[in-house]
């Protein structure tokens, strides 16, 4: 704790704020991950006897949705992978590029901020002017330029822990620069490539106003959902996106969890 | 050891792709916008017309940008006044156990579907949902509350609990580089604490705030699933006005939207990094 946070009025007041903003982000998808367990067909919340995996198992017959997620299994699998290794080489880049860091900064990252309707258009029209029929690869093109960003900013952040010393002293030594990347670089950045991987993948998983223009005749899991959200929501509903709200938390806080644990066996 | 020759040959994977994929149909379409609907091939020609970007100045149209912006700059906001204490709470207070935690905890908003957690406000928000059930059976209100869901009030909860994380990041970035001495000698001289926070910890927080409300500001600009779940029936959106122009295939008018929006949040993004110096905020990283 920094000095001057000692006051308790204080320090309540910031946890408490801090309470308010987990909450609003956390109660909703917690709330909806209580109804998926609820046998009825009204959304609330289930008495504990009422516990019931009923919509889960049900899930298993819903063809069109099982469909999707296969579809979007295969996009975010081929995402993940062509983004990491692309967010990677960035990465490696940044470290060469000197003065110009700030700018290719500035450059890769730039694709977080066009709005997603506005890419998956722009992508959109000229696929079909060049007539490339929509199918999953369209799809990819648009989630790689959703995730290559962060891919990107993980992959750099864990390049902190990469000391210019190290690179040197492999240098001095006679370690060429392939070297020095193999034998140096990628056993401290895992953790990094290992983010690009997942945070990339969990991206595309979810994507939805890029992939509505690319997509083929098969739906991606997001798009299909946003239909049945919007035409009177089946309780199946409230379970897949259960399991995806499940996946993404163990997902993220796992990886997180295992980079701190090899950060501290550092030490 | 570093040499720029090396870094560029790294950088032209990343580059190739982005361009060919991203910025090249961006300008390509934004080229597009200047050219006029040919009935005969249910596609455009070569023209040099600015229709559409007349046509961005009917009413209806202009009003849409604008509302959008006003929308994204409140969200903006509010994402700051939310997101400022939960920041100081992990680097000013926590211990280092819990500033991972919260860390993680703000991190897995990110890649959480967008949808599912808009979606998700509607069972909280709707009129037989949490908040609804709870103030009826607790008795503050006999009927439940309408203006919870599909208004502006919930579109605004939506995208502050969508974008929240945007500011917690740069905002814990700034706070690293304020210089604890500091707090610490404001303290000695005898100021409160809310004095220090106004004289020392905010001024010296400005790069991580105004990246924070620039991070926010162009994604909510462009954002369009928490209108589609949460807004009420004649609420629309840039992205969502986008879609319904290209329903009618009115392409030069889509593309002068997209051109117009992309222009002003790219050019804000340049502007806010030249005045604030956003890529110093992640230069340690």
């Amino acid at each position: 704790m920094t000095i001057g946070f000692e006051s308790k009025i204080v320090r309540s007041a910031i946890w408490g704020l801090t309470a308010i903003a987990l909450l609003i982000i956390y109660l909703p998808p917690f709330y909806l991950l209580a109804i998926s367990f609820n046998p009825a067909l009204q959304p609330a919340l289930p008495n504990l006897s009422d516990v019931s995996l009923k919509w889960y198992i049900e899930l298993g017959s819903e063809r069109g949705l099982l469909a999707a997620l296969k579809e979007s299994l295969l996009i975010a699998t081929v995402t993940a992978a062509i983004s990491t290794i692309t967010a990677l080489l960035a990465a490696l880049a940044y470290l060469e590029l000197g003065r110009m860091r700030n700018a290719w900064f500035m450059l890769v990252i730039t694709p977080m901020f066009v709005p997603g309707v506005i890419q998956g258009l722009a992508l959109s029209v000229l696929l079909n002017r060049a007539e490339i029929v929509p199918y999953w690869g369209t799809v990819v093109l648009g989630h790689i330029l959703w995730s290559i960003p962060f891919a990107f900013t993980v992959i750099l952040t864990s390049l902190a822990v990469v000391k210019n010393n190290y690179l040197l002293a492999a240098a001095d030594l006679g370690a060429t620069w392939w070297q020095r990347v193999v034998d140096i670089i990628f056993p401290l950045i895992k953790p990094g490539i290992a983010g690009g991987i997942i945070f990339s993948f969990l991206l595309s998983l979810n994507e939805f106003s890029r992939s509505s223009y690319l997509v083929g005749r098969q739906n991606t899991l997001p798009l299909t959902m946003f239909g049945k959200m919007n035409s009177g929501a089946t309780p199946t509903i409230y379970a897949l996106s259960g399991i995806i709200f499940m996946f993404s938390v163990l997902a993220v806080g796992g990886f997180m969890y295992l980079q701190s644990r090899q950060k501290n066996l550092k030490k | 050891m570093f040499q720029i020759k090396r870094g560029l040959s790294l950088a032209i994977p990343a580059f190739l792709l982005l361009a060919i994929v991203g910025f090249i149909p961006l300008l390509i379409i934004l080229y597009w916008s200047f050219w006029a609907w040919d009935p005969s091939t249910y596609w455009i020609k070569p023209d040099l017309s600015f229709d559409a970007y007349l046509a961005i100045g009917e009413v209806g149209r202009w009003t849409v940008l604008l509302s959008t912006f006003g929308k994204a700059f409140f969200a903006a906001i509010l994402c700051l006044l939310v997101g400022y204490p939960a920041a100081m709470a992990i680097h000013f207070v926590a211990t280092s156990r819990w500033a991972f935690i919260l860390m993680a905890l703000f991190t897995i908003p990110f890649f959480m579907s967008y949808l599912i957690r808009a979606f998700s406000w509607r069972l909280v928000l709707g009129r037989k949902g949490l908040i609804n059930n709870f103030l009826v059976d607790i008795g503050i209100v006999d009927q439940p509350i309408d203006w919870l869901l599909f208004s502006d009030f919930a579109v605004m909860v939506g995208l502050v609990a969508s974008y929240l994380p945007f500011v917690i990041f740069p905002l814990i970035l700034s706070m690293q580089r304020v210089e604890p001495n500091f707090i610490a000698a404001s303290q000695d001289l005898g100021a409160s604490f809310l004095r220090t926070l106004f004289t020392i910890i905010i001024p010296l927080t400005k790069p991580g705030i105004f990246a924070g409300f620039l991070f926010v500001f162009v994604m909510s600009s462009g954002s369009s699933t928490e209108v589609k779940m949460l807004g009420g029936a004649g609420e629309s959106m840039i992205s969502i006005m986008i879609n319904d122009v290209m329903r009618v295939v009115n392409f030069p008018l889509a593309f002068a939207i997209s051109g117009v929006t992309i222009v002003l949040l790219l050019g804000i993004i340049i502007v806010g990094n030249r005045v604030f110096g956003l890529t110093k905020l992640f230069e340690d990283v």
